[in-house]
């Protein structure tokens, strides 16, 4: 076990341990650079984990207290539950699914491809996909994408059987078992899937890509990771020259220090935007990199939506890799379709107890009964789609409630933009005709979720008064501090964002470590 | 307590303490009578509903306020109509829990029953749920895709 001095200012101090800053850690870590990792839930693998959905939740989840607000209905039926992510090493990585779609290259220029939106705050990207590419690449070879750089696909699972065969029904022609950091056959020291079913909760085997199977383990091996599990980040502090000099944080109940010379923020993108605010300062009023006004803005989470579809005969949905197949003809730009920006349609499994909680949230009765006793004949999907950003869709502090080491909570508040609204009543329309068209008797449009997908609240911009980083995630107003997570985000496409979460976050990490060759850090 | 991710994690926070004495002695035929109806569940047997209710009164007896509401709302379904509530049809029953059911009562035990009831591993087999596998080596060599009443489909992508 490496461990650094608190006193070291020459380390680089990475906050979380998930998808941006397990994956940043590790490339530092390889190219020499020592790196403190702080993350604030414990270090659990494998074998800790529950097969089960609700000790697997309680086990796992982020349930510091948070606060909602808006007219999403997720502020009704989950008041204190905003978000589904994990606090844990590895970071939601552990309870991820793994599809992992490629942006399309109009996706990094919404604003300019969708022209003007009324009350979305769209903005391009100061990167496109050319720039992207060789980083995209990198991420799928290390995370093992199926379908890509000659990893073989996954097989058909019984869902997957249904999705497909529905899509062909209806005229689509974009299905596959997708891009999946799953292994189809062993790879990278890392099992293939047992198709036992459980993504949401920890994957046992290992055959699943997480920074805790993948990247921080390697990191390990080089001596240069500093890892240190349940320690709670509560301010970035600075020097006279507004450059960021260390980290205050809680381990249990005591506050530490933490020098550093560089610091990157990957605490996923409601708890990166509440770090930079509490870190705000008589030089940084607003919050810390906040003199464009934009942190905590612009948060999106994807439009999603999910369909149940109740068939005469078995599927058996929850057997096999949950979102193992993927319908892509919806992306793309057709504005016919009554919205701008496209969806992705996903297998979905859910156990009849998270079913229960979230396929019609609140419902009883026999038409909820009537959802349950279906089960066995279920057939699921998801519908994960672009939502507009909007500047007023934000992550605040709620000064009237505090977590447990007495600090603000977020308050995060989002109403759904028209375009929104009609993409997700298109989507469940079309899904339900899918599935009908392979027999469905019976399909429930279920609503969003508590967000799995969290971006956009430290935007990358080309010009600082827009947005909160630059190109490369550096804080447009303090040189040494990094965005490494969905926050950065500019807007969201229509892909799952981990990917590109992890490429970029590989990208950061070669340009870090040239600023630092260079002395420029 | 109202939504199902809070009482999920009420219930592991809190131990179960011994039923109040508040409660009247017949309160969980009641409540039992008060799932069957909110939870029409044909195939279910009585152990899921009589282990849901027993854990709904277990968990309010964390919170002496909760036991009240929970006592009140049990004596006073019984007074909204002529006769006590286990002796209404079920289609009047149904109607008086949807006249009660914004009632921290009835959202107590709607919350706690859709987290509770649905992890039963009784419903689990009803329902046709295996849930966990990987001590059995997954589902790969134990049916994941054996789905046999639509052609297997394409699993590649198309080629532009
Ligand atoms: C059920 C589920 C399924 C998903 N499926 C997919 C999928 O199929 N494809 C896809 O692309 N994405 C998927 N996602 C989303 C994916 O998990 C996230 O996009 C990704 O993990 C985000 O990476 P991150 O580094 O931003 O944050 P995380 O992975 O959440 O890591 C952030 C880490 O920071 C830690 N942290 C937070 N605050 C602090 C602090 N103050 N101090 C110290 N540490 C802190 C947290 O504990 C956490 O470990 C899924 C998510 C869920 C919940």
């Amino acid at each position: 076990m490496t461990r650094f001095q608190n006193n070291d200012s020459d380390v680089v101090v990475v906050i979380g341990s998930g998808a941006g800053g397990g994956t940043l850690a590790n490339e530092l870590c390889q190219a020499g650079v020592r790196v403190v990792c702080l993350e604030a839930g414990p270090h659990l693998t494998g074998p800790d984990y529950h097969n089960d959905e609700w000790p697997a939740f309680q086990q796992m989840a982020w349930t510091d207290m948070r606060t909602t607000s808006g007219s999403w209905r997720v502020a009704t039926d989950f008041p204190n539950l905003p978000a589904w992510t994990v606090k844990a090493v590895g970071g939601t990585s552990t309870h991820w699914a793994g599809a992992c779609p490629r942006f399309k290259d109009y996706e990094f220029t919404a604003q300019s491809s969708y022209s003007a939106v009324e009350g979305a705050s769209l903005l391009d990207w100061p990167i496109t996909l050319a720039d992207l590419a060789p980083y995209y690449d990198n991420a799928e070879i290390r995370m093992g994408v199926t379908h890509r750089h000659g990893r073989p696909p996954l097989p058909a699972n019984n869902n997957y059987k249904v999705l497909a065969n529905g899509a062909a029904k209806v005229g689509y022609k974009q299905y596959a078992t997708g891009p999946y950091a799953t292994n189809a056959t062993p790879y990278d020291g890392r099992p293939a899937s047992n198709q036992d079913g459980f993504n949401f909760q920890g994957d046992k085997t290992g055959a699943k890509w997480s920074t805790l199977v993948a990247e921080l383990p390697k990191a390990g091996k080089t001596g240069n990771l500093d890892l240190r599990p349940g320690c709670h980040v509560a301010q970035i502090t600075h020097d006279a020259k507004g450059k960021v000099d260390g980290v205050l944080y809680f381990e249990g109940e005591v506050l530490h220090r933490q020098a550093a010379r560089v610091v990157c923020v990957a605490a996923n993108a409601i708890e990166s935007a509440r770090l930079l605010l509490l870190s705000g300062s008589p030089r940084f009023p607003d919050g810390l990199a906040n003199s464009s006004g934009e942190v905590g803005k612009n948060y999106m989470r994807h439009l999603t939506a999910s369909s149940y579809a109740r068939f005469e005969h078995p599927v058996h949905m929850y057997r096999g890799e949950t979102m193992a197949g993927i319908v892509a003809d919806e992306t793309g730009l057709d504005v016919a379709r009554g919205f701008v920006g496209g969806y992705n349609m996903e297998t979905l499994s859910l156990g009849p107890a998270f079913l229960a909680a979230f396929a019609d949230p609140g419902a009883w009765g026999p038409a909820f009964t009537e959802i349950m006793d279906g089960y066995e004949n279920t057939a699921g999907l998801w519908i994960v789609g672009e939502d507009m950003p909007q500047s007023t869709n934000r992550v605040t502090l709620n000064g009237d409630a505090k977590d447990q080491h007495g600090l603000p909570v977020p308050n995060v508040h989002f109403d759904d933009h028209p375009n929104d609204v009609a993409m997700r009543s298109y989507a469940w329309q079309h899904a339900a005709e899918l599935y009908r068209a392979v027999g469905a008797v019976g399909v429930t449009d279920t609503p969003p979720y508590p967000s799995t997908h969290n971006m956009g609240t430290c935007r990358m911009s080309a010009d600082p008064t827009q947005g909160v980083v630059d190109r490369f995630g550096r804080a447009h107003d303090v040189p040494n501090l990094f965005v490494s997570d969905g926050s950065v985000f500019t807007t969201g496409a229509a892909a799952n964002p981990t990917l590109t979460i992890v490429a970029l976050a590989v990208r950061q990490a070669e340009h870090i470590v040239g600023q630092l060759k260079a002395g420029a850090l | 307590m109202t939504d199902p991710v809070s009482a999920s994690l009420d219930a592991a926070e809190h131990q179960h303490a011994e039923p109040s004495r508040l409660l009247p002695d017949d309160a969980v035929a009641s409540l039992v009578r008060v799932l069957k109806v909110a939870f029409p569940h044909r195939g279910f047997p009585d152990g899921p509903y009589e282990r849901t209710a027993e854990h709904i009164i277990a968990t309010a007896a964390a919170s002496p306020f909760t036991t009240a509401q929970l006592g009140q709302g049990l004596v006073s379904l019984d007074a909204l109509r002529d006769r006590p509530f286990a002796e209404l049809t079920p289609e009047a029953a149904m109607e008086v829990l949807q006249q009660v059911q914004h009632t921290p009562f009835f959202q107590l035990v709607r919350s706690t029953t859709v987290v509770f009831m649905y992890s039963d591993r009784e419903v689990w087999t009803v329902l046709g749920y295996e849930g966990e596998s990987s001590d059995k080596g997954g589902y790969v060599d134990r049916g994941f895709d054996d789905l046999d009443w639509l052609p297997d489909p394409r699993i590649e992508e198309m080629r532009a």
